[in-house]
């Protein structure tokens, strides 16, 4: 018997209402991967294909782009995937408190104590190093907090997508830093940068159904 | 063809599509999360009214815990479910679950 004067349901209309509303659930406390990971993919794709011109396969600039140039078009581009990110977030645990929106939080400060130590690792060896191999030392550090970043976020939000992310991430990193400068921002453009966009909008339309 | 014989069997309380919303929707949430009111009102796409009316059944029956609190000098209620809900919860899904079977197994 229902109350309310509302008409009962079939089982099978409760279930998909049940379905309907977890679904709902989940997209308003998951995030929207529009803003959580296809800015990164964008980023990824426009700085890495300008150190990709910068370096060359064979040691010859594709493209008059110097590394400084290069690395500020990745670290702007960065900024702005970190900010949409963060606006993501911040919408995401707006009126709920509890363990998520803690869990949150402390996953976000770690993202960003990654960042910071792996920068002052980065300035401090950089400068031994010939040019070509300081850029992949930033690169290649910096893609492996990411990558260990997204693992972590997988296992503690228990999310297997955002887990083999980061598998992916690590993975192209690691084969790319082996091969060389050219390749690894050649790899990391086409696979983590492209990768990213098509999967955040894969993820997204996903969850509109 | 619905099991409407059986129908009666099922939590009252969850059976109203208004209340099984707000019940699923909390479900989804961590164990330890609360919502304020506000963004639950947002999530269902209820009235305050409404809303209002279906958490105090839902209050009663032991179901949520609603917290007022203080966010500055603001007054922010918050709503969760409590291990009661989330076990009735789970046995109303069970109970639909059974009746949808038992449905198709005699068709």
């Amino acid at each position: 018997m229902v109350d309310d004067g509302e008409r009962a349901p079939s089982p099978e209309e409760t279930l998909r209402l049940i379905e309907e509303q977890r679904a709902a659930t989940v997209r308003r406390f998951r995030g929207d991967p529009l803003f959580l990971y296809v800015p990164w993919g964008v980023a990824w794709l426009l700085g890495f294909t300008c150190f990709f011109l910068h370096y060359g396969l064979d040691g010859k600039p594709y493209a008059p782009i110097s590394q400084t140039q290069a690395l500020a078009v990745l670290m702007i581009s960065m900024v702005i995937a970190g900010s949409l990110a963060a606006y993501e977030i911040t919408r995401m645990n707006m009126g709920v408190r509890g363990e998520s929106p803690a869990r949150g939080a402390m996953y976000g400060y770690t993202w960003f104590a990654g960042m910071i130590v792996m920068s002052i690792i980065a300035i401090r060896v950089s400068p031994m190093l010939p040019e070509a191999e300081a850029g992949l030392l930033w690169s290649g550090v910096s893609m492996l907090v990411v990558g260990v970043m997204y693992m972590a976020g997988g296992a503690i939000f228990l999310y297997w997508p955002m887990f083999f992310a980061g598998v992916g991430v690590i993975a192209v990193n690691g084969l790319g830093v082996l091969l060389g400068p050219g390749w690894h921002a050649l790899l990391t453009a086409v696979l983590l940068g492209v990768g990213q966009i098509v999967v955040g909008l894969w993820w997204r339309r996903r969850q509109c159904r | 063809m619905t099991a409407g014989g059986a129908v009666p069997e099922l939590d009252p309380v969850i059976h109203a599509q208004a209340r099984l919303r707000v019940v699923a929707a909390l479900n989804t949430m961590g164990g330890g999360d609360e919502i304020a009111f506000p963004a639950l009102k947002d999530l269902l796409g209820m009235t305050a009214g409404n809303l209002s009316v279906h958490l105090t059944k839902l209050e009663e029956a032991g179901y949520v815990q609603i917290t007022k609190t203080h966010k500055g000098r603001t007054p922010v209620t918050y709503v969760s479910l409590t291990k009661r809900g989330r076990v009735a919860f789970d046995d109303y899904t069970k109970a639909i679950r059974a009746l949808l079977d038992s449905a198709g197994g005699t068709s």
